[in-house]
């Protein structure tokens, strides 16, 4: 689903954020990538979403090389890979329902088809009570689940969570968990960046460490090690 | 789809536009300053041009003729000269009217009028009133007129005239010149009030526009929704300036009136006569403006 070969990414003057990275990443997988800040977890998004370009290496995200992708293809691509983010970015001027709703409908999808999957991604994640309001009229953690429903409302084979419970307690860190598993359980790999200890150790899934740009440690049932 | 697409980002558009009232309100009173200082400028202008117009008009050239002459005589010099190329008229004011012209200018004044009276003969001569063709040709046609040998003829006499009219025709280059630039500048000026106002609104939405991108929105789409602000701004701009512009140029026409009295000036009928030409233009240079502030705005902050 995700490979990545010999990726490295320098940053001027000569900051290596990522170096010689290989990493393959099978369909259905939820994997943790941890480290401490600093480490290039979030370049590793960012390249994975052609917000950046690798320095080298090659890169494949569901069997389409995007090493070198070009501007015009890179909604295309986020249009394939649900994003959420530790800092929500939601429209603040569209409600949760008109947030969601706006994946779908820069795709070009038909009015009728968002009005019905909409509520349903929007219950999914529980927030088909609150879904007119806007997102500074609901918590973080509603916040977090309507980015969340954002991300999965095109169903994408992907989601990458970076550091999704960052600004979040633990209450409501534990509640986006759960819902990422019940999306990896309907068979979307779920590529999960973070440095929350307590997520890690409790998910027993698979884990990569990152230190320094390089990959120190690739465990299939792993724990948080550094 | 695409025009699905398209009725989406003038929905957004008009979203957005509601949603954020306050910044429209401003981006709009921007523009509508904006386009009052630019047709203040021309009604200036046009004033200007037209009281110099009007003076121009005003210019003639007096043939004083022998008040012995006989009218079949005048006559044909009046049709001579009126073949003339540079003449665009010739009036030809009888003895008889030339006194009574007089008498009415001076009827306010008795001893004036005692005087004349006191003459017992009508002492004013006939004349033939020539008006050029072209201002600019006025020593063309004192050429022309100084070639006519005519014993009707009593005198002709323009020097007066040359300089006056040397002093206009360098008046109206001047104040063509100087409003040319005085435009431009303006129109610069104007130019870039709009340009950043506009800009400065899409910088409000510089985190939305990054949002917008992560989640699969093509440059277009982000895009298009400004350009649909920008003419809508540009339309209510210049919708507010007509509901401006009109009560004031009723309200000042009868001042103006009095000011230029004797000229035919009136900025009321010009801005009737020309209301398409004027708003149609401002209504597309603040688009274009307007288009060229998002795309540049945009542009900068949608590389992600």
């Amino acid at each position: 689903m995700i490979k990545l070969e010999n990726v490295t990414k320098i940053y001027p003057p000569d900051v290596k954020a990522l170096y010689k990275v290989n990493l393959h990443i099978k369909p259905g997988e939820f994997v943790s990538i941890v480290g401490q800040s600093g480490t290039g977890k979030t370049t590793l998004v960012k390249i994975l979403i052609g917000e950046e370009k690798p320095s080298q290496g090659k890169i494949v995200v569901g069997g389409w090389d995007i090493t070198n992708i070009g501007p015009a293809e890179i909604p295309v691509l986020r249009r394939q890979i649900g994003v959420v983010f530790q800092d929500f970015k939601l429209l603040h001027r569209k409600t949760l329902f008109e947030n969601v709703c706006f994946a779908l409908q820069v795709c070009g999808e038909p009015q009728s088809k968002i009005n019905n999957i909409v509520p349903q991604v929007l219950k999914i994640v529980g927030l088909e009570n609150k879904m007119h309001r806007y997102p500074l009229e609901v918590s973080g953690g509603e916040q977090q689940r309507a980015v969340i429903a954002r991300a999965l409302v095109h169903r994408p084979k992907i989601l990458l969570a970076d550091e999704p419970t960052g600004n979040l307690d633990s209450i409501n860190a534990d509640e986006i968990i759960e819902i990422l598993q019940k999306i990896n359980k309907f068979g979307t790999t779920v590529l999960l960046v973070t440095h929350n200890r307590d997520v890690v150790n409790k998910l027993r899934k698979r884990v990569i460490t990152i230190e320094n740009g390089l990959i120190v440690g690739d465990q299939a049932v792993g724990k948080y090690i550094l | 789809m695409f025009l699905l697409s398209i009725l989406r980002v003038i929905k957004f558009s008009l979203q957005d536009l509601a949603r954020n009232v306050w910044l429209s309100v401003i981006t709009i009173i921007i523009i509508v300053l904006a386009l009052l200082s630019v047709n203040l400028l021309l009604i200036v202008k046009v004033l200007g041009l037209a009281a110099i117009g009007a003076v121009k008009e005003k210019i003639d050239i007096s043939l004083y003729l022998k008040s012995d002459g006989e009218e079949s005589r005048i006559l044909a010099l009046k049709s001579r000269i009126s073949d003339l190329a540079s003449v665009k008229e010739v009036a030809y004011i009888s003895q008889q009217a030339a006194v009574e012209s007089f008498r009415a200018k001076h009827q306010d004044n008795p001893e004036i009028l005692q005087a004349l009276l006191e003459l017992g003969t009508n002492p004013l001569a006939p004349i033939l009133v020539i008006q050029p063709k072209d201002i600019n040709n006025y020593e063309d046609l004192i050429v022309s007129l100084n070639k006519i040998e005519d014993p009707l003829i009593e005198s002709r006499n323009f020097a007066d005239h040359k300089t006056m009219l040397a002093k206009i025709n360098d008046l109206t280059d001047k104040a063509s010149r100087a409003g040319l630039a005085l435009s431009l500048l303006f129109g610069l000026i104007t130019a870039l009030v709009v340009y950043n106002t506009v800009a400065v609104a899409i910088y409000t939405h510089k985190r939305e526009i990054g949002i917008m991108k992560l989640v699969g929105a093509s440059t277009w789409f982000i895009r298009a929704p400004y350009l649909i602000s920008g003419i809508v701004y540009a339309g209510l701009g210049v919708a507010a300036i007509i509901i401006i512009i009109y009560p004031l140029l009723s309200f000042f026409q009868p001042y103006l009136a009095v000011f230029f009295y004797g000229f035919k000036i009136n900025i009321l009928e010009y801005y009737n006569n020309n209301f398409l030409t004027i708003f149609g233009l401002e209504f597309l240079v603040v688009t274009l403006i307007n288009f060229l502030a998002s795309l540049v705005a945009v542009g900068r902050y949608s590389k992600v």
